[in-house]
């Protein structure tokens, strides 16, 4: 079915390019090409331990202005981190945008869902100073299942007059699906679940955000509900709606840059097998604060402290939580190159790391090198 | 032929702001839109919003198409005083538009004198220079609460 509705979407876009003049007509692309060397424990499947580069990223989008009001687009993406993503080209969204008015528009087909600060843009490495976003909220090897849903989502900003800021605001329904070369699945994996294919369900969810009349004070708040279903021939997978929550806050004043974020998500997944039904339960309390500077119009610099806890379990095991402590640099040789580093103090083995790509075992703190180069257009 | 009069005017007057230069540290620029525009002035606010892209209209509700330098000074000021960013923020601001899917990246102009002609052909047109033109060609607007 979501094939069907990329190929209606495809078909659309392709008529509307045959059927006017190309002057709205862009195309914008990216690529990316990261290191990471670690101290201990292999991080996101790369062999961080002795220095990897098995982590390359690209996209190309087209967008067409049909009229002033109507906006079709696709982007296509290939990522290859370890042995996450791979060399296919994927869609990372297409859709078709009808904005009414700056209070409301709808838009359809597959959308990127806007759940706190980065959750939308998260995979478009040019915007951020940062090699790694904090992890606890934005794990890179599970992004895919968060960024984008296929269905709809009705969006518009809000003026609420000169002394109190505006609203923006979205809301979306939809449909997601595991990456089936992504972090989930190989956990599941883990854990001898193993399907034909990867398990899909329904999500819904909104983002409310105050851009407060002091200048450069955001305040927000999100929710997103995901339910999962799989089945393979000796089990059957079910995830019930799951609500997760976020509440964040960012602040640009002058050459500052502050942000944090607190994001909830309790999770429950019952497995049926011929013999009964068993539960794994997670309740996963993610936060951050983050803060940067410009120091030229070249040159930032920045640090976050980022920290996830699994509290259905005993969180003063590593295993339950994550602590990475990072320290980060970027530097824009032009508008078009650019290139980051940043050193990662990592406690805990909660996130980011996986039994099969550390054999030896886990050891609880490791120290990180992270690098990446990048272009964009 | 009026258009092409116009694009000609647009042009001696491009030529006329290239060669008086522009003191980055000491002015601020001029807002200039379409002759077609029928507004005299805009809020501060409404003006970050069109080149933020949070809005599309102007306050009397026609359509506003945004245009900016590539770079330069007279470009950096303008982020500066009006929008609160630098250039690299502008960029990025515009960037997570594009690659989300939000929103098409704004118009560019190499030269003031492209952008001078851009605005003067494109009905809803909104852009900056250096300083006040003939107002034949564009509308010069005034930025107050």
């Amino acid at each position: 079915m979501p094939r069907r509705l990329l190929l209606v979407l495809a078909c659309f876009c392709a008529a509307t390019l045959k059927a006017q003049n190309f002057d709205n007509i862009q195309i914008h692309g990216f690529a990316t090409q990261g290191f990471l060397f670690s101290s201990n424990n292999n991080y996101l499947t790369m062999n961080s331990s002795t220095g990897s580069m098995q982590w390359t990223e690209g996209a190309l989008n087209v967008t067409d202005s049909v009229t002033d009001k109507l906006r079709v687009g696709i982007q296509v993406h290939m990522y290859q981190m370890g042995e996450f993503g791979g060399p296919n080209l994927v869609v990372d969204w297409a859709s078709g945008d009808y904005k009414f008015n700056d209070q409301i528009g709808v838009r359809a087909g597959k959308i990127k869902v806007r759940l706190g600060l980065f959750n939308d843009s998260q995979d478009v490495d040019s915007l951020f100073l940062w090699v790694l976003l904090p992890q606890s909220i934005y794990p890179d090897d599970n992004r895919d299942y968060d960024l984008a849903a296929l269905g709809g989502e009705v969006y518009g900003d809000l003026r609420l007059g000169s002394r109190r800021g505006s609203l923006q605001y979205s809301g979306h329904v939809g449909n997601t699906t595991l990456d089936a070369n992504g972090g989930y699945m190989r956990q599941l994996a883990q854990y001898g679940l193993v399907f034909p294919s990867p398990p899909s369900g329904s999500t819904s969810g909104g983002d409310l955000r105050w851009l407060t009349p002091l200048r450069g004070l955001t305040i927000g708040a999100g929710a997103a509900n995901y339910a999962l279903d799989g089945a393979a021939p000796a089990f059957n997978f079910h995830m019930p709606g799951s609500l997760n929550v976020v509440y964040y806050a960012q602040w640009d004043h002058g050459r500052w840059h502050l942000a944090g974020e607190y994001y909830r998500s309790p999770l429950r997944f019952v497995i049926n097998t011929g013999d009964g039904a068993s539960a794994l339960i997670n309740d996963f309390r993610c936060w951050y604060p983050m803060l940067s500077y410009s120091v030229t119009r070249k040159l930032q610099l920045g640090s976050y402290y980022s920290v996830m806890s699994n509290h259905a379990g005993d969180t003063s095991l590593p295993e339950n939580y994550s602590k990475d402590w990072v320290l980060s640099s970027r530097y824009d040789f032009n508008p078009y190159f650019y290139g980051k580093i940043e050193g990662h103090f990592l406690h805990g083995t909660g996130a980011g790391y996986y039994n099969d790509t550390n054999l030896n075992g886990l050891k609880p703190n490791s120290t990180m090198l992270a690098a990446r180069i990048g272009f964009s257009f | 032929m009026r258009k092409a009069i116009c694009t000609t005017r647009a042009h001696i007057l491009g030529l006329v702001i290239l060669l008086g230069g522009f003191s980055a540290q000491a002015q601020d620029v001029v807002i200039v839109t379409n002759k077609g525009v029928l507004i005299s002035h805009i809020t501060p606010a409404e003006l970050k919003d069109i080149f933020t892209g949070a809005r599309t209209r102007f306050a009397d509700g026609s359509r506003a198409i945004p245009v900016v330098l590539k770079g330069g000074p007279v470009h950096e000021v303008f982020l500066r005083n009006h929008l609160g960013d630098n250039p690299s923020e502008f960029r990025a601001r515009w960037r997570k538009a594009v690659f989300t899917g939000e929103g098409s990246m704004l118009k560019e102009c190499e030269s003031e004198a492209a952008l001078l002609s851009y605005v003067t052909n494109t009905p809803g047109a909104i852009g900056y220079l250096s300083r006040a033109v003939d107002g034949d060609v564009v509308r010069v607007i005034t930025v107050s609460p």
